[in-house]
């Protein structure tokens, strides 16, 4: 092999080793880094977050950019726990994925047939999802005690000693990773995101594969919704918050490109097990909160550094 | 002896393990026209980009006005007065033409002890300039308006701001009509009057040939043949460029065959495409030509309704199109290809829905199939998982091709097909669209070489404001002399 295709490889593995380097530096700082109890919150912690990274991930590789993920989490997650108490446990999980896609089919819509930029179309639905929320809940956590038990025993309770809460992302993992890879819609939406003249010309419905990025997106951060309410035991309406900005520097940490037509699925959930790592070791050295802040902020810049670097080869 | 305005001594450059140039030795003298030739990857972008300081060379020297010189970046060379006309224009659109003119260095007054653009001074230098190009519009129109000729010559008229003493001007009539290159001719030959030298790059061999005082042929990287004014014509220029001798195009004239697409409605410009034809759209700038390509792909202004095999169908957009059994080759490679995906994935786009079996794509046929094309079509190298934009522009195009051949369409629309591809590419391009239409495939191909359309169709319309005037037939005899008659030029 060449060189130059080595160090082009090495490149493409750069969120595994960033996430290796990180485990070991923890790991050799403290002791308590690999203990069962710290390992399984990590993956706790990181199950709902990959979720909506998943469905981030098609976004950005269609070439979009979705921000109102957080809101669609706490609607999906009030929604879900309001029609939970009334129709029972089936009928409120289907509600809140429900509600997410609506959103992600308003975003679809008015970013693809009325034509407004992404960043400022989801920016609008951000905010207004967050608005109806409060006016839903009055502002007042939903749900409470009077939840399932069977959904509260999903939000805490394992399967085979893993967490029902992890389960959901490995399995969306494994099946949208094929669907991407193996079947006619996740190529045309790699070259929709590409180029989106060009995937127009060879006869790609365009409009179609990039508004269904954002159904993909609405209603996996409606799953995670209902997952985050299972694991607080009520609907929230100030549950996730900044969770926009999280799943897009996982991504991009993943390696996906915002230009689209990059990125793949499990990279991008190294990428969340990288920010959450990162969080969870400068925790366990007693880093200041303050401090962290500014080391996650550095670590997402150095990523869309590493980017730039592979472009210009 | 004169001094060259610029020249360079023995530069080698590498990138990685391929060797762009190998010792050359070139050089442009005062008021020379010099043009630098040679397929795609023979080295003439390395040549002009270490001249114009983008690249520092790995070994030999630069030499202007006899000056040792090292380009530290391209201001550098600008200062030095070597001004490079790139092929993609580098003007802001949405400023004036006197704003993007003055952009470097505006003039400038004080007002109110503040140092403000003068800009009643920026649109009367604007004015001076641009009459010495004999072109004369209000200095206060956006680039946006302008067609590509007009903003060539902005771009030069800038160049002319500074002190330039060699201008490189990379396939400047890649994208002009006739009337337009005579123009920039005769603006280049009053800059050479005034001593300016001038590089000139192109794929055109009889442009080179008329305009050329001298020429320099590359070849893998190494100066294959330098020829004086009168010395050489273009087949001597293939030859030197290719090491071989042109080949002649197989145009055996063909038998049309049924009607496979055709207007159904009465219009100014309606065509009709018989299997096994290659038809020819000829006409000028703003011709219409390039809008029935459109109209027929479905990205037209006006959707209209065609006449398929037989049934009548309303053409709404690329996909119906493109399931009718229509392919479209762009005029811009940008738009044919998406760059960042593979050439084995570029080839299957088109055709992801035959390619599915059971929600899934079949992988092993997909690779069967990118391999026969690939193998068909000479795309080099043969490495279906290389990034297309890695590819050269000739195997770029050929890709484009191939979309359409793995889709099996009967139609293929070309709009400038061999445009900015060296020779022995263009060749293969025009014996594969000969090859089509034997097979029984119809083609419509649009192109401002009107030597290539004579070449390769069996039948020509001209076009001239949205309306066929004129119909040429392969029998009757087609010469780019008759074409350029027919539509007006």
């Amino acid at each position: 092999m060449p060189p130059s295709l080595q160090r082009l490889n090495l490149i493409g593995q750069a969120p595994l080793i960033t996430l290796l380097v990180l485990c070991l530096g923890t790991a050799l700082l403290t002791n308590r880094f690999l203990s069962p109890l710290n390992l399984t919150n990590i993956l706790v912690q990181s199950s709902i977050m990959a979720v909506i990274a998943i469905g981030m991930t098609f976004v950005i590789i269609g070439g979009g950019f979705d921000l109102s993920v957080g809101s669609t989490v706490a609607f999906a997650g009030c929604i879900a726990a309001m029609t939970m108490v009334k129709f029972g446990l089936a009928a409120g999980v289907l509600a809140g994925i429900g509600a997410g896609i609506v959103i992600g089919v308003i975003n679809g819509v008015i970013i693809t047939k009325v034509g407004v930029n992404p960043f400022i179309a989801t920016l609008g639905t951000m905010v207004l999802v967050r608005g109806v929320v409060y006016l839903m809940t009055g502002g007042a956590p939903t749900g409470d005690d009077r939840l399932p038990a069977a959904f509260i025993a999903f939000g805490t309770a394992r399967l085979f000693g893993i967490h029902y809460l992890v389960w959901v992302p490995a399995v969306l993992l494994i099946a949208l990773s094929w669907v991407l890879r193996a079947t006619p819609y996740g190529r045309r939406v790699y070259a929709t995101g590409g180029n989106r003249e060009a995937a127009y010309l060879s006869g790609v419905p365009v409009e179609r594969i990039i508004a269904s990025t954002y159904v993909w997106c609405g209603g996996l951060a409606g799953v995670a919704g209902v997952m985050l309410a299972a694991r607080l035991q009520s609907g929230q309406p100030t549950a996730g918050e900044f969770y926009e900005l999280t799943a897009i520097a996982a991504v991009i940490l993943g390696g996906a490109s915002l230009h689209g037509g990059e990125g793949t699925l499990y990279k991008s959930i190294i990428g969340v097990f990288i920010m959450v790592v990162l969080g969870n070791s400068l925790n366990l050295l007693n880093v200041d909160s303050y401090w962290q802040r500014v080391a996650i902020g550095g670590v997402i810049i150095a990523a869309a550094a590493t980017d730039r670097l592979r472009y210009r080869q | 002896m004169t001094i060259p305005a610029a020249s360079t001594r023995g530069v080698s450059k590498h990138f990685g393990a391929t060797r762009a140039l190998n010792h050359v030795d070139f050089e442009v003298l005062p008021g020379e026209l010099h043009a630098l030739v040679g397929e795609n990857g023979a080295g003439k972008s390395t040549l002009v980009r270490i001249l114009s300081g983008v690249h520092r060379p790995d070994a030999g020297e630069v030499i202007v006005d006899g000056q040792l010189s090292a380009f530290d970046g391209p201001r550098d060379a600008i200062a030095a007065g070597i001004i490079t006309i790139p092929q993609e224009l580098r003007l802001v659109p949405a400023l004036s033409i006197a704003e993007n003119l003055t952009l470097g260095d505006p003039p400038l007054r004080r007002f109110l002890g503040v140092t403000v653009i003068d800009r009643a001074r920026m649109r009367q230098d604007t004015q001076t300039q641009l009459a010495e190009l004999e072109f004369v519009p209000d200095p206060d129109t956006r680039i946006t308006r302008l067609s590509f000729a007009e903003r060539q010559l902005v771009a030069i008229a800038k160049a002319l701001r500074r002190r330039c003493r060699v201008l490189i001007l990379d396939e400047p009539t890649a994208a002009l009509e006739s009337r337009e290159i005579n123009r920039l001719f005769a603006v280049l030959a009053r800059m050479k009057s005034q001593g300016t030298a001038i590089i000139y790059v192109s794929h055109r061999l009889d442009e080179v040939v008329f305009v050329a005082d001298r020429c320099t042929v590359l070849r893998d990287g190494r100066v294959a043949a330098v020829r004086e004014r009168g010395a050489f014509d273009a087949a001597d220029l293939v030859e030197a460029m290719t090491g071989r001798a042109m080949a002649e195009i197989d145009a055996e004239p063909l038998t049309p065959g049924a009607v496979v697409l055709e207007d159904v409605t009465d219009r100014p410009d309606a065509v009709r495409l018989h299997a096994n034809e290659v038809i020819g759209l000829a006409g000028l700038l703003g011709s219409g030509a390039g809008s029935v390509l459109r109209r027929i792909f479905g990205i037209g202004d006006e959707k209209i309704a065609m006449r398929r095999s037989g049934a009548v169908r309303r053409i709404a957009s690329p996909g119906t199109a493109v399931r009718l059994g229509i392919g479209f080759v762009p005029d811009e490679r940008r738009l044919g290809l998406v760059q960042n995906l593979s050439v084995r994935d570029n080839i299957l786009l088109p055709s992801l829905d035959l390619l599915a079996r059971g929600g899934r794509l079949d992988r092993a046929k997909g690779d069967r199939l990118v391999g026969e094309l690939m193998e068909l079509l000479d795309i080099r190298p043969r490495q279906p998982r290389m990034r297309a934009t890695l590819l050269s522009g000739g195997n770029q195009q050929k890709v484009i091709i191939a979309k359409w051949l793995a889709r099996q369409v009967g139609v293929l629309l070309l709009d400038e097909p061999t445009q900015g591809i060296d020779v022995a590419a263009k060749a293969q391009i025009h014996a594969l669209i000969r090859d089509f239409a034997k097979r029984g495939g119809a083609v419509l191909v649009r192109s401002s070489d009107l030597d290539e359309l004579a070449h390769i169709c069996d039948g020509i319309l001209a076009l001239h404001q949205g309306r066929i005037i004129d119909r040429l037939k392969r029998s009757e005899g087609l010469s780019e002399k008759r074409l350029q008659t027919a539509i007006g030029g």
